[in-house]
């Protein structure tokens, strides 16, 4: 199937489990409905409770190395939001392409009229998965054109699977609820934004606009005329992926011009924009014929407030980690120590905090920094190793930000390392 | 002269301002000032105009889904989910009506009464559309269960336009699911499925059953 083959590997491999995870999901119900025409009191909550074990099952069952960094960064606890953003922005392989009648639906009922009539050619058949929906390609006046049209009642099954799996989910990892609340939120919200279309298409022409003066990045033109509530217009952006990227067997020169052009995309966001892309996933990025880094998708952006990125990133500029009042004072305010922590308490998760952002802060010590060596993610890993064990991070610590700063720094970190980039880390700094 | 349109939009008109029918016809043609004869000479009774309502609202559907460019390219499947899309686009500028009509004559029935005339246009059409499936081999054709499919997508118009009317989604997104969904598991039954291999499979045991014997070592 042509769908399949534009999928980078391992987002197949992970959506295999999910897949998985739906048949289970359906064969509780049919276990459930089975029961229930013999047992008519059975109630939902021994159904609900299955699905969830197994989409719980299912979640931790992936070990990928960016799972493993959320894990140390999430604190173990976190790990749960964190997999939940991963189960949601995959579910995507669970849902079968749309009809072509469902897609002339969709654009009679924004357009009024049909794609064939929007369009030189339409084609009906899509090109590949996006998020949470399907690409087609299109032609108009000579120009080859990228259509995003989203999955209906994508929004809705958001909340309502978060609300199914919550309370469970907190249950098994034997948690409570109230605590994890505050990040469940939060991704909640990323996640409902990304069902946003008409948001996405002003963000993106919003962000390409302010990032456009970046050295080899390159972004499509939007058309908001052509666009909508679940339609998304764009130019067709030529190239490759990740992984199809680095099987040419790429020069160190080419690695390191598109690791420097990701660097500078995201640093020049988190410090200049103060919001992010908070989605470094390998599908979002093409590598053109040219040597650029082609962006294509900014449907998830994290803003950050001032009293996140202030504290936090005072902590990466060099000096402050030496400084143990100015570093504790910093973890207060980022709630990763609390105020009713005892001085034993305070001095413990003072050291293990230093100890993550040290190695968070890494890169940016130097000028240069090299992700092919091993060593730094050896470290990152056996950290998140060390953390996962510890009973004091049972307890669920740092403000909600963290989830999304972090996936979006680990995230990128991973993509640099697989590109075995040597980076100037100098270009965008921290301001604080 | 009243034509049939006034009149019926007269009818609806009455319906959706007092939330029930005119107590009489002969009150009703006085409050639209025509004679009763007149009522008479396009429709019988208060129901035939509903039923009639109902009618032209698919004849038009289909009429629209067949003029369009890409017909001839669908399957049989997607020649079904158009005809839903279209339906429930067309539904929607006479809601109130729909939404009465279908709500004042207790959904009970497995045909509700306003339906009556449609049902036969709809199965004609489903009909059209299942042999040129079964023709391509799109569909399969299983003895008698064939001849049964007609009343699985009835069941289904029966269960998407209540849908419908209970959809309070904004632009009824949930019901354009509904139709995705339901009529794709129709349609999945309606193909050939391990489900047939099974029974053939089954079929071919039983049939063999004195060769099973031979197989014992």
């Amino acid at each position: 199937m042509r769908e399949q083959e534009s999928i980078p590997t391992t987002k197949t491999q992970r959506s295999a489990k999910f897949v998985k995870t739906g048949f289970q999901i359906g064969g509780n119900y049919i276990k459930h409905y089975s029961k229930k025409l013999f047992n008519p009191d059975l109630d939902r909550e021994a159904l609900n409770e299955d699905n969830a074990t197994d989409i719980y099952k299912s979640l931790s069952e992936l070990k990928g190395s960016a799972l493993k960094i959320a894990q140390m960064l999430s604190m173990d606890k976190n790990v749960l939001p964190r997999s939940y953003v991963d189960k949601f922005t995959q579910s995507q392989y669970n849902a079968p392409p749309l009809s072509g009648p469902l897609i002339v639906r969709t654009f009679t009922k924004h357009f009024g009229k049909p794609p064939e009539k929007i369009f030189d050619t339409f084609n009906t058949v899509s090109t590949h998965a996006a998020s949470i929906g399907q690409v087609h390609e299109a032609m108009l006046d000579g120009k080859k054109l990228a259509i995003k049209i989203q999955y209906p009642g994508v929004a809705d099954s958001i909340s309502s699977d978060l609300k199914l799996v919550k309370p469970f989910a907190f249950r098994l990892l034997g948690m409570s609820e109230k605590e994890l609340n505050v990040y469940v939120a939060e991704v909640e919200e990323r996640l409902l934004e990304e069902t946003d279309y008409e948001l996405e298409v002003r963000r993106s022409i919003q962000f390409s606009e302010a990032c456009k003066d970046l050295d080899n990045v390159v972004f499509p033109t939007y058309y908001p005329e052509l666009s909508g509530k679940r339609i998304i217009t764009m130019d067709w952006i030529k190239g490759k992926h990740l992984k199809e990227f680095l099987k040419t067997n790429p020069s160190q020169e080419l690695r390191n011009k598109i690791g420097q052009a990701l660097w500078d995309f995201y640093n020049f966001q988190q410090h200049e924009l103060r919001a992010v892309h908070a989605d470094p996933h390998p599908g979002n990025f093409l590598i053109t014929a040219d040597e650029k880094l082609g962006v294509i998708d900014f449907g998830c952006i994290k803003e950050l407030p001032d009293d996140f990125y202030e504290p936090f990133f005072s902590l990466v500029s060099a000096g402050i980690l030496d400084d143990k009042d100015k570093t504790i004072d910093a973890f207060r305010k980022l709630d990763m120590i609390f105020k009713t922590d005892s001085p034993a308490q305070v001095e413990f998760y003072y050291k293990a905090y230093r100890e993550m952002i040290g190695l968070f802060a890494r890169p940016y010590l130097d000028e240069v920094f090299d992700f092919s060596k091993p060593e730094f993610f050896e470290q990152l890993y056996a950290y998140g190793e060390k953390i996962a064990k510890m009973p004091e991070f049972k307890q669920p610590r740092g403000v909600k930000h963290f989830i999304y700063v972090n996936r979006t720094n680990f995230g990128l970190y991973t993509i640099l390392q697989e590109l075995k980039a040597v980076v100037n880390t100098a270009t965008y700094k921290p301001k604080v | 002269m009243a034509t049939a349109e006034q009149i019926r939009n007269g009818y609806i008109d009455y319906v959706l301002t007092h939330g029930e029918k005119p107590k009489s016809i002969y009150s009703f043609v006085k409050s639209l000032d025509i004679q009763e004869s007149e009522f008479y000479e396009h429709y019988a009774s208060f129901e035939s105009i509903e039923k009639n309502t109902w009618a032209e609202l698919v004849v038009e559907t289909i009429d629209a889904v067949q003029q369009q460019e890409i017909w001839s390219e669908y399957s049989s499947r997607d020649k079904m989910l158009s005809f839903f899309y279209s339906l429930t686009e067309l539904l929607k500028r006479q809601r109130s009506f729909i939404v009465y009509s279908l709500r004042e004559n207790g959904s009970n029935h497995y045909t509700p009464a306003p339906l009556s005339a449609v049902k036969p246009l709809f199965e004609q059409f489903s009909e059209s559309i299942l042999n040129e499936g079964l023709e391509t081999g799109e569909l399969a054709n299983r003895k008698f269960f064939t001849k049964r499919y007609k009343d699985a997508l009835w069941a289904q118009f029966l269960f998407i336009t209540k849908f419908w009317i209970n959809d309070d989604s904004a632009g009824f997104e949930k019901t354009d699911e509904a139709i995705e969904k339901g009529i794709n598991v129709t349609f999945d039954l309606f193909q050939r499925s391990p489900l047939d291999n099974l029974f053939e499979y089954g079929k071919f045991l039983s049939r063999n059953g004195a060769f099973k014997e031979k197989m014992r070592f």
